[in-house]
């Protein structure tokens, strides 16, 4: 279970932990628009310079990221194939028999590669380095002018935080039990189908009850520090943007400003 | 010797940059049918440690060796399963592991996943909730219905149902009223003179580390820093004073009337015994 990479955070110190997560946020999203544009190989190479520029400030070793990026690669070659058989335009680079393969093709499930595998860094980048509660917290801050519209920002943060600080309490409890029914001679990888419906269920029944006992804990202890949803709240730690998150909003707005004009006016 | 630790550690998330080395250079040798205290502050690897014993961890480097099996980095054991039959393993907060609808169902539950049939699952089952204290009223009932302190008598009993040679109990007191502890404490004791079980025990409480186990392991920091008799580990001021243990009671009593001038036998088995040879000086 320790072995998720995807969405975790590294609890290490780097400028880009230290960063205000609205910039990240924003960052992201940027490079995310800037991602889908066109911009064809030199736009890439922006980012993906840029991203790996980032890994290395966040002292993120390039394999945290591969790892991540390992499930999907099954996902990628089935693309392939349906690519190579349903696209039949460009030049033709190999022809045997009645397998003929198209350069756009292969181009376009290589474009399709390389933008997963940029919007996975971009991802771990921000997860990697921002704590899940500046997370939610940062999430809103920016969703703040949609208070206006009586959108309950507040309470979709408030779900969003609390369902975020419960997993690794979650996992942590599931690795737990099932360490404990294993103790008793479930098996978890191998069994009959009974063998495994049996093994599951001596998990998730004990899981679910303790789930509903730590909803309720928690619901009681936000009663008792009078937790009211939707109340002017003030915080202990406030957001205030710094130089460097300037500087981290201006580099993702220039790459996003780069890649346009590589796909429209170039 | 029931288990042997050799040369054993154990590293969590070995390829990340928070990785951690919870065990470092484990040498120990556990004895087989004693009662065994495993005790050190939190996070010393107490928990990471007992883990090994039947598999849950396998170590990152060295071996241990249990019940006949050996326990190595590279592979499971092969019959893992008869492993974890002769070694049981009792988490803290057990309470949390019951899931059948009832008792005497979740108790047959380990026995069966080991081989044993119905008839003879259920049989052992009832035989286990005597054991643990509980009459045959609650062998219908739900697990979720028990008090937190009963609870964890089901599940110790499902343990005890499978027969185990070696029953490894992970803070088995924690959240019990002392009444409550003081049952529990016992009842390992007695399994271990009527039925000559190897008991491991983690425990925070020197009261019952002092009165019923015979053997005792402190852990600092991953590593093993003493081993040996407990009544010696406790009645040796310099053991004592070096480790900083809190005094059990009997002994604490012992020093501070010490102190004052009474002249004291070197061995009291029990509170009792103290208290009436203190009386004696005070009447002379």
């Amino acid at each position: 279970m320790n072995n998720i990479v995807f969405g975790k955070y590294i609890p290490i110190d780097s400028v880009l932990h230290r960063c205000d997560p609205r910039a990240k946020i924003t960052a992201l999203f940027l490079i995310l628009i800037a991602i889908f544009l066109p911009a064809g190989w030199y736009g890439f190479a922006l980012i993906g310079a840029f991203l790996v520029i980032g890994l290395l400030i966040a002292k993120l070793r390039p394999g945290m990221v591969l790892k991540a990026f390992k499930p999907m690669l099954f996902m990628m070659l089935f693309l392939l194939v349906i690519n190579i058989f349903s696209v039949k335009t460009g030049d033709l680079w190999f022809s045997w028999k009645f397998i003929n393969i198209y350069s756009d093709a292969v181009l376009n499930t290589l474009y399709i590669v390389i933008r997963l595998l940029l919007m996975v860094t971009l991802t771990t980048l921000l997860t990697a380095t921002t704590k899940p509660l500046e997370l939610t917290l940062g999430l809103e801050q920016l969703m703040k002018p949609l208070a206006k519209l009586h959108v309950p920002t507040h309470e979709i943060a408030m779900m969003i935080s609390i369902a975020l600080r419960f997993i690794p309490t979650i996992i942590e409890e599931t690795e737990r039990i099932m360490n404990a029914q294993k103790s008793r001679g479930v098996d978890f990888d191998e069994g009959s189908l009974k063998e495994k419906i049996s093994a599951i269920l001596s998990l998730i029944v004990p899981l679910f009850s303790v789930a509903f006992q730590r909803a309720d804990d928690l619901a009681n202890a936000m009663e008792a520090r009078g937790y009211v949803p939707g109340a002017e709240r003030t915080r202990y730690k406030e957001l205030i943007y710094q130089g460097r998150d300037h500087v981290l909003r201006i580099l993702s707005l220039l790459i996003l400003a780069g890649t346009i004009v590589l796909a429209f006016v170039l | 010797m029931a288990i042997t630790f050799k040369k054993m550690n154990h590293t969590y998330s070995p390829d990340m940059p928070y990785a951690f080395h919870a065990l470092k250079d484990i040498d120990l040798e556990i004895e087989e049918k004693k009662i065994t205290a495993i005790i050190g502050h939190t996070g010393s690897g107490k928990s990471t440690l007992v883990q090994h014993l039947n598999a849950l961890l396998l170590p990152s480097s060295g071996e241990v060796e249990v019940a006949g099996f050996t326990v190595t980095s590279d592979k499971k054991p092969k019959n893992l399963k008869q492993l974890r039959q002769k070694v049981g393993l009792v988490f803290q907060f057990s309470e949390y592991q019951l899931f059948e609808d009832t008792i005497l169902k979740d108790i047959a539950f380990g026995p069966k996943n080991f081989g044993v049939s119905e008839e003879e699952a259920v049989k052992r089952a009832r035989a286990a909730l005597k054991i643990v204290g509980l009459d045959s009223s609650f062998e219908e009932r739900s697990p979720l219905d028990l008090s937190g302190g009963q609870k964890r008598r089901v599940a110790i009993a499902g343990i005890l149902a499978m027969d185990p040679e070696i029953i490894v109990l992970d803070e088995p007191t924690a959240g019990l009223d002392p009444h409550g502890s003081r049952e529990m404490i016992k009842l390992f004791h007695t399994l271990n003179k009527e039925q000559g079980k190897t008991i491991i025990l983690i425990s925070h409480d020197n009261e019952i580390v002092y009165r019923y186990t015979d053997n005792t392991v402190i852990m600092d920091h991953g590593e093993v820093i003493y081993s040996g008799p407990t009544k010696e580990l406790f009645e040796s001021d310099e053991l004592v004073e070096k480790y900083s243990l809190v005094l059990p009671q009997l002994l604490e009593l012992k020093s501070q009337l010490q102190k004052k001038g009474f002249s004291l036998k070197k061995h009291y088995d029990d509170l009792e015994a103290l208290i009436k040879d203190a009386a004696k000086e005070v009447k002379r």
